[in-house]
């Protein structure tokens, strides 16, 4: 005989709405084993915590059911009530009527009924349960950081400030990210390069830090607290311990690659760095684009190289690292405007993407700062097109938030550096944030002409060669316009990498419809994921700006530091085990567990679950066939009792 | 060109004799002599002087891959297997329950396998219809080549045309005759779990009695534990002594499991069990 008490909350009218509440209490007070049932308009406030304290001495309750919201929102603030009651907190079953039943329902008869059942199968359900002990498991106090950009750069120095060993990953051989490509930051129109490359050198200095370039994840194991990180480190074809970057390797090679870091307005040499502030100042080797390796002859690096520090025969090389937590700040890609064939980008040389625009602007460009064109002209008129695959439902559906801004910025640093006619053709201005809106007010008073219409369609000008014209509506007028300008500026969306997915499944993220990584909540718990110790930073989230990514790496490192400032955590209870006796060997577990805690013990000829690697989930106790699984606190009798209280309904 | 089955038999024992002698295996599993011609048994040979008492005939249905996880892991054993055999026997690789180091197949190609009950040519309509192994070491006869190829799931045509409540019905009637002596479990290849769900006490899953509830949930839960594991050898159809048409269904889950994951059970030793394996382009439409 279990001695149980039911606790109906009303969440003020978020339940109480949809759900007969004091019905449902006295409903629960004619249930099996049920000795007090009350209903309280917020169970989670101290009166109603303290009712339920209350009511455990004095009615000797030793089960407790809390009707409420989501066990997400408060199960740990109820097991707390149990465990200063002296109950064992497994001892308390939460029946969601708030997500489950209140807010997917207008119809209070509908609601109530399925209240009732599911609080009936609670009842039965919680005469079963049994008391468990937590685990306790030492911590790893080191973090790891994916993605070297600006969310990367500062997480990794806040984190190592506080005296954490911080790995760095960075899948580029060098770090900077997206930011190092920039000239001037909006709103300010400070130089990018100069706010970044302190930090990136404090990186490189930094005691605390381990910076792995060239390395992209390939494995992940374990689980909050003790990761086992699996790093492959691409082959360089350059001994980063023997080079002392004199660069005399990167005058003499013939080969010639696209330069990524240009955009592929210029060629680079096969061996390479990046751009003049890399960091590390080392250079790599391109397979792709290395004579010797195309055509078995050359090494002229080799031959010129006084450190010996070329070595063709590198492999790419497997780093494990373990960490307590994770940082993802993995960022974005700009969207490929090719298929909107209507704006001519790849067809049209005077089309310009945004990212080639910041290029051409910065003076470690391939035009050493000067706006000219690929054919070598200057441009006299000039027309930015705002919302370039974003805001459209059929590309991305989001605004990138940040295109309006540098869309801005674009067009003060064409008045100051040509003689060019500026066009913006927009949306709306979207000039949310500190300084914005005075940003774009001063740019109003800069001659350039904002045209209220989204651009339409670039084409060929057909009296002028090279001259393209740009259709738009103009909205403020209802004109339809065609502009004749020299050169075209698309500002795209910010896409998820093209490779968001595959990390989301190595460290089991979910991802949104675009493909960024889902944050555990839109608004409370936006830089935790549902994978606990893995945090999320900056663009790969959602699409931000410079100061919204810098907030939120700080805000991932303090809740990486919850983590790997403790030496010890408790894990839950809710573990799977093994019966031998019923285990029919046919390692059904081993394969489907995503966590990888069931292994085959050959000399026993059994499963069994090592404990520390086990979350808990199920799976393993629903594909086994002969039952031999038992899923702590959802063991098989207590589910199918709690089936068979709903199913009395 | 069909071996003959007296051929068949003979390099089956000349094959079982030197693999004992030279100790490469430890066991053979074949046929030997039952209460008279119609009825072999399936035969155990240790030493070499047992092989003198192996049989092969048109009547030796039995899959033999049946008995190869009752011996420890790692024991030698070689196996004569017929077409489905061999698929089952690929099967427990796949699902590690042995080694393919650790067995030796006696490939039989086959034509002409008849039922000792009916005295019918056992075909595609009750099993997967091949007639030579797909995977073996030694094959003990010519592959049978010119034999009209029928797939396994022809047969499916009039169940499929049924509509929801007709196969309810079917099922119903089918299960309500079961007298619940499992011989479809002692037959089948891939039931080895030990104990089988339907034993267990704690929590009980099914009344053990042959009543229709307690019928209906050891069937059903078998036909999902096969699910993607079925080899379609039959076995369970004509060891049913109620002739319950268990194929149907089996082959049913197979035709779609097929569908759905691009796999037929125990066709590669390099295949994944179908259903215990996450791949990224796996159908979603299970989910629709």
């Amino acid at each position: 005989m279990s001695r149980i008490g039911v606790f109906v909350c009303h969440c003020g009218l978020n339940i109480a709405k949809t759900v007969r509440v004091s019905e449902l209490a006295q409903f629960a007070a004619t249930l099996p084993d049920v000795v007090v049932a009350k209903d309280y308009k917020f169970m989670c406030s101290t009166p109603g915590q303290e009712m339920i304290a209350n009511d455990i001495k004095q009615h000797k309750l030793d089960r407790i059911i809390v009707t409420a919201c989501s066990p997400l929102m408060h199960e740990q603030t109820f097991r707390k009530v149990l465990a200063a009651s002296g109950l064992n907190q497994y001892l308390l079953t939460i029946v969601n009527i708030r997500e489950q039943v209140s807010w997917v329902t207008h119809d209070i008869e509908e609601g109530t009924a399925k209240a009732k059942a599911l609080l009936n199968g609670a009842v039965y359900r919680a005469r079963l349960l049994a008391p468990l002990t937590s685990r306790v498991i030492d911590v790893n106090p080191d973090v790891m950081v994916i993605g070297a950009g600006i969310a990367g750069i500062q997480a990794a120095l806040e984190l190592a400030n506080t005296g954490k060993k911080v790995y760095l990953v960075e899948k580029n051989s060098t770090i900077g990210g997206h930011m190092a490509q920039f000239d001037k930051t909006f709103p300010t129109l400070d130089c990018s390069a100069c706010i970044l490359t302190p930090k990136m050198d404090s990186i490189l200095q930094h005691k605390n830090i381990t910076m792995l370039t060239s390395c992209e994840v390939s494995e992940v194991k374990g689980f909050v607290g003790n990761f086992d990180i699996t790093i492959r480190q691409k082959a360089r074809y350059v001994d980063h311990g023997k080079c002392n970057a004199c660069l005399a390797c990167t005058e003499k090679c013939p080969g010639k690659g696209v330069s990524e870091w240009d955009e592929g307005l210029v060629k680079r040499k096969a061996i390479y760095i990046p751009f003049p502030q890399a960091v590390p100042q080392k250079p790599v080797i391109d397979r792709d684009s290395c004579t010797f390796f195309k055509k078995g002859k050359c090494r002229l690096c080799e031959k010129v190289c006084e450190q010996k520090a070329i070595d063709f025969d590198q492999q790419d090389t497997f780093i494990q690292v373990k960490a307590g937590a994770v940082i993802l700040a993995t960022g974005y890609d700009l969207m490929d405007t090719k298929p909107l064939i209507q704006y001519g980008y790849g067809k049209y040389p005077g089309v310009y993407n945004a990212l080639e625009v910041e290029r051409l602007f910065n003076s470690a460009g391939p035009t050493g700062g000067k706006v000219t064109m690929r054919d070598g002209r200057e441009p006299q008129a000039i027309a930015v097109l705002h919302c370039i695959g974003s805001r459209d439902k059929n590309n991305s559906e989001h605004c990138s938030r940040v295109c309006c801004m540098y869309s801005l910025k674009f067009a003060h640093l064409f008045k100051e550096k040509t003689s060019a006619d500026v066009y913006q053709f927009y949306i709306d201005m979207r000039a949310a944030g500190k300084g914005y809106e005075e940003f774009y007010n001063r740019i109003i008073g800069e001659d350039v002409k904002f045209i209220r219409g989204k651009g339409a369609r670039v084409a060929q000008s057909p009296d002028e060669e090279g001259r393209l014209i740009v259709e738009a509506e103009d909205t403020i007028t209802g004109k339809f316009i065609k502009v004749p300008v020299d050169m075209v500026v698309l500002s795209p969306a910010m896409v998820p990498r093209a490779d968001s997915r595959d990390i989301a499944r190595l460290f089991n993220l979910s991802t949104d419809k675009q493909g960024f990584f889902m944050e555990r909540h839109p608004k409370l718990a936006p830089l935790s994921t549902m994978s606990e110790g893995i945090f999320i930073a900056g663009v790969c989230q959602s699409p931000k700006d410079i100061p919204d990514t810098v907030a939120q790496a700080n805000g991932a490192a303090a809740e990486a530091l919850t983590i790997v400032v403790k030496d010890k955590m408790e894990l839950e209870a809710t573990t799977a085990m093994v019966n031998p006796a019923s285990c029919c060997a046919c390692q059904n577990c081993v394969r489907v567990c995503p966590y990888g805690a069931p292994f085959f013990n050959e000399s026993k000829g059994v499963s069994e679950i090592n404990e520390a690697l086990c979350k808990g989930c199920g799976l393993c106790a629903s594909v086994c066939p002969s039952s031999a699984i038992i899923a702590r606190h959802f063991t098989n009798d207590q589910v199918l009792a709690e089936m068979e209280g709903l199913m009395e309904f | 060109m069909t071996s003959s089955f007296k051929s068949i038999e003979e390099n089956l024992k000349a094959e079982a004799g030197k693999l004992l002698e030279s100790g490469r295996v430890e066991i053979v599993l074949a046929y030997g002599r039952g209460y008279d011609e119609n009825h072999p048994m399936p035969f155990v040979a240790k030493h070499p002087s047992d092989v003198a008492n192996m049989v092969f005939n048109e009547y030796c249905i039995h899959n033999l891959a049946r008995y190869l996880v009752r011996y420890p892991r790692g024991t030698k054993i070689a196996v004569a297997v017929k077409a489905a055999d061999c698929r089952a026997v690929i099967q427990l690789i796949q699902e590690e329950k042995i080694k393919r180091d650790d067995v030796v197949f006696l490939g039989i190609p086959v034509y002409g396998m008849k039922n000792p009950k009916t005295g019918e040519i056992i075909d595609s309509k009750t099993t997967c219809g091949m007639y030579n192994p797909v995977l073996y070491d030694v094959l003990l006869g010519e592959e049978v080549h010119g034999q009209k190829i029928v797939s396994p799931y022809d047969v499916l045509a009039d169940y499929e045309a049924m509509d929801k409540e007709a196969r309810w019905a079917f099922w119903k009637k089918e299960f309500d005759r079961c007298i619940r002596c499992y011989a479809c479990r002692k037959a089948c290849p891939m039931c080895y779990c030990d104990p089988c769900f339907i034993d267990q006490s704690k929590p009980r899953w099914g009344d053990k009695s042959p009543q229709s509830h307690g019928n209906l949930m050891y069937h059903l839960t078998r036909f999902h534990h096969l699910a993607g594991r079925c080899i379609d050898c039959g076995e369970c159809s004509r060891a049913c002594p109620v002739d319950i048409p268990l194929y149907l269904f089996h082959k049913k889950v197979a035709k779609e499991c097929e569908e759905m994951f691009g796999q037929a059970a125990g066709m590669s030793i390099d295949d994944k069990p179908a259903l215990v394996n996450f791949r990224v382009d796996d159908s979603d439409k299970i989910l629709e």
